[in-house]
């Protein structure tokens, strides 16, 4: 055994699948491209909608799990409030591009200028709550966070007069569906081009953890103690880890806005965090891959109870009550037996199950 | 409306977020661990006394008892199927699975009780005080008219004789002091001969009697719904931190400052943006934990 392999976290991943992934996402932004440029046109199948709408919640939320990863699976930080980085972004580039909101600010800045105050206010918010919390106890700083996103879950609906309130902000440009002939084909272009960003976000954060950089990262989830005894500054890489994850949200934030048309604090509740910490657990944390197909199981059963909804007798809400309580069920028992989730590394985790 | 009318709010509201935050302290304490479902345990109580009330013709003292019981066996029940068992592997995988027993029961509520809101009903005794002078200073009138409701001095009675039972309780029975003495330290108290899993098991109990009873409270005060529990469990929380975790005492304190500054916020504050009360109580809480991480009184949360 070679002492790379003996090493803690040693190569999670063959070399190799960084490339893949990265191929796979420029590929499925070529595609997209194609549709959107040309003449090229789609027809969706009345009952595969849902499958594309489901489909691009899930790869902006890919990048939420991505970064939560990064920040959780890599390095131990329990970050609980990650819906507040995803709706910073959003709510950053709702205002800016905006024309014409029913209420709230709305200034009409090209989108992708605002893209990128998006993803810098989400980055200096995870630097600020960075900054003062990362060196409380692992369940304090996932109370902090939770509290920070209920802060800003408040703002939002009470100022009216800038956030716009239960209604949110209203007339973001809709830079794909503009592009895209019709209907169908923005939503199948928005999917390969959400897709294509989510793969490539995939491919550059396993070079980043398959270099040294994760290896430190995941020394500090291991023991920060020995860490820092070697002559690593942890808290500068917790620091580091917790703003790229937060930039991520940010930016998937953003995409979210330009792709809805409109922002609302019902978009950004804490069911968000947790569908994307149960993808996690489930999938096995620390594990690229695996966490967004963790992400994939849950997303996916919205599309089983959606379609077992057309079969059963029961209301709609009661169904989504049941949907939710499996969900829950699902994070208790994943944590009970197999807490390095369905493909995580259990030697890895430090988890016994 | 005055100062001194928000004051009454302001300690009825912290009442009750003291009898739940007493039992969330408590588990932090004892059991080492953040107990996101613990609002749940709220929602919980009040039903089992709505349904005590509405089911049997029970009078209301009676079946806010039968609710302190039933929530006190639904805890301990909860505890053996889903905290106990992962005992051992640290505060953040029992965070977690209590947030997925959390949204599992809200849910379960919700499917059985429905989405509407239930009450207690109470005949309301009204005490006026109208003949206070104005003192106002600015905008904000400090004295103004004030009135108590029979509903609100029950609140406060109750949270007052639950001070001295769980202080009675902690200092002068075998149970709480071992309760205390795990809080300080488990391997100590068990190489003196503490059975911890019992003394656990009584912890779960307790912290379920308080918060069925807090539930109740709610229920008579205003009214609750599957999302009830819920939407109190960030205050008890930050009662609970705002007093250092693990302390009672602590807790007591916090929760009256939290509802204090909830009810006295609304004076302060423009009309339309009283919403914002909730988001100055978490402001607090992340203020302590930053300034003064071990709370009003308490232990070390920061570890480097």
């Amino acid at each position: 055994m070679s002492v790379r392999e003996r090493l803690p976290g040693g190569s999670v991943l063959p070399a190799g699948r960084a490339e893949q992934a990265l191929l796979v996402g420029g590929l499925c932004i070529l595609v997209a491209a194609v549709f959107l440029l040309t003449p090229l046109s789609a027809t969706i199948p009345g009952a595969l909608y849902v499958f594309f709408e489901v489909g691009i919640l899930f790869v902006i939320y890919g990048l939420l799990v991505l970064g939560l990863d990064l920040q959780y699976g890599h390095t131990g930080l329990v970050n609980f409030g990650h819906v507040v980085f995803f709706a910073v972004g959003a709510y950053a580039v709702a205002m800016l591009s905006a024309e014409g909101s029913f209420e709230g600010v709305a200034l009409g800045y090209p989108w992708m200028f605002a893209l990128v105050v998006g993803v810098v206010a989400a980055a200096v918010l995870g630097a600020v709550v960075g900054a003062t919390s990362l060196r409380l106890r692992d369940d304090f700083l996932a109370i902090v966070t939770l509290a920070t996103a209920e802060i800003f879950h408040t703002l939002f609906v009470n100022f009216r007069g800038v956030f716009g309130g239960n209604v949110g902000i209203l007339g973001v440009p809709q830079p794909v569906a503009d592009l895209a002939a019709d209907s169908d084909t923005s939503l199948v272009a928005t999917l390969l081009l959400f897709g294509g960003v989510t793969a490539l976000t995939l491919g550059m954060l396993t070079r980043l953890t398959d270099a040294p950089y994760g290896r430190v990262l995941r020394a500090i989830r291991a023991d920060e103690l020995v860490t820092r005894s070697v002559g690593k500054s942890t808290f500068r890489y917790k620091m580091q880890a917790f703003v790229y994850g937060a930039a991520l949200a940010g930016f998937a934030g953003g995409l979210f806005a330009l792709y809805n048309g409109a922002v609302a604090p019902g978009f950004f509740t804490i069911q968000v965090t947790v569908t994307v910490w149960i993808g996690m657990l489930l999938g096995g944390a620390s594990n690229h891959r695996a966490v967004l197909a963790g992400l994939a199981i849950i997303m996916g059963l919205r599309l089983v109870s959606r379609f077992a909804l057309d079969v059963s007798p029961v209301a709609a809400d009661a169904f989504a009550s049941v949907r939710l309580i499996v969900v829950g069920l699902i994070l208790v028992l994943v944590i009970r037996y197999r807490p390095a989730g369905i493909w995580g590394d259990e030697r890895e985790l430090g988890v016994e199950s | 409306m005055g100062v001194a009318q928000n004051v009454v709010f302001g300690l009825v509201t912290g009442s009750y977020i003291a009898i739940a935050a007493i039992g969330f302290t408590l588990i932090y304490g004892i059991v080492n661990m953040i107990n996101f479902a613990y609002g749940e345990y709220l929602t919980i109580g009040a039903f089992i006394g709505i349904l005590t009330v509405g089911v049997l013709p029970l009078p209301l003292p009676v079946a806010a008892v039968v609710a302190m019981v039933g929530g006190g066996l639904v805890s301990l029940l909860l505890a053996r199927v889903f905290f106990t068992p992962i005992n051992q592997t640290g505060p953040v995988p029992m965070l977690l699975t209590s947030i997925g027993l959390g949204l599992a029961l809200r849910n379960g509520i919700r499917l059985t009780a429905g989405r509407g809101s239930r009450y207690f009903d109470t005949e309301t005794a009204t005490l006026r005080f109208d003949g206070l002078p104005a003192l106002s200073v600015g905008p904000v009138d400090l004295l103004g008219d004030v009135f108590v409701t029979s509903e609100q001095l029950v609140v406060v009675g109750c949270a007052v004789g639950v001070f001295v039972v769980v202080h009675t309780l902690l200092t002068r029975t075998d149970v709480g002091i071992a309760m205390r003495a795990m809080g300080d330290d488990e391997s100590l108290a068990r190489v003196r001969g503490i059975d911890t899993q019992r003394i656990r098991d009584n912890v779960w109990v307790l912290a379920g009697v308080l918060a069925a009873l807090a539930g109740v409270l709610l229920g008579i005060q205003t009214n609750v719904s599957a999302g009830t529990g819920f939407s109190q469990i960030l205050q008890i929380l930050s009662a609970a931190i705002l007093g250092g975790a693990g302390s009672p005492y602590g807790a007591i304190a916090g929760a009256y400052v939290i509802g204090l500054v909830l009810a006295l916020s609304t004076v302060f504050l423009p009309t339309g943006m009283t919403g914002l009360s909730s988001a100055i109580a978490f402001l607090i809480l992340i203020g302590v934990l930053l300034v003064k991480p071990s709370g009003l009184a308490g232990r070390e949360v920061r570890e480097a």
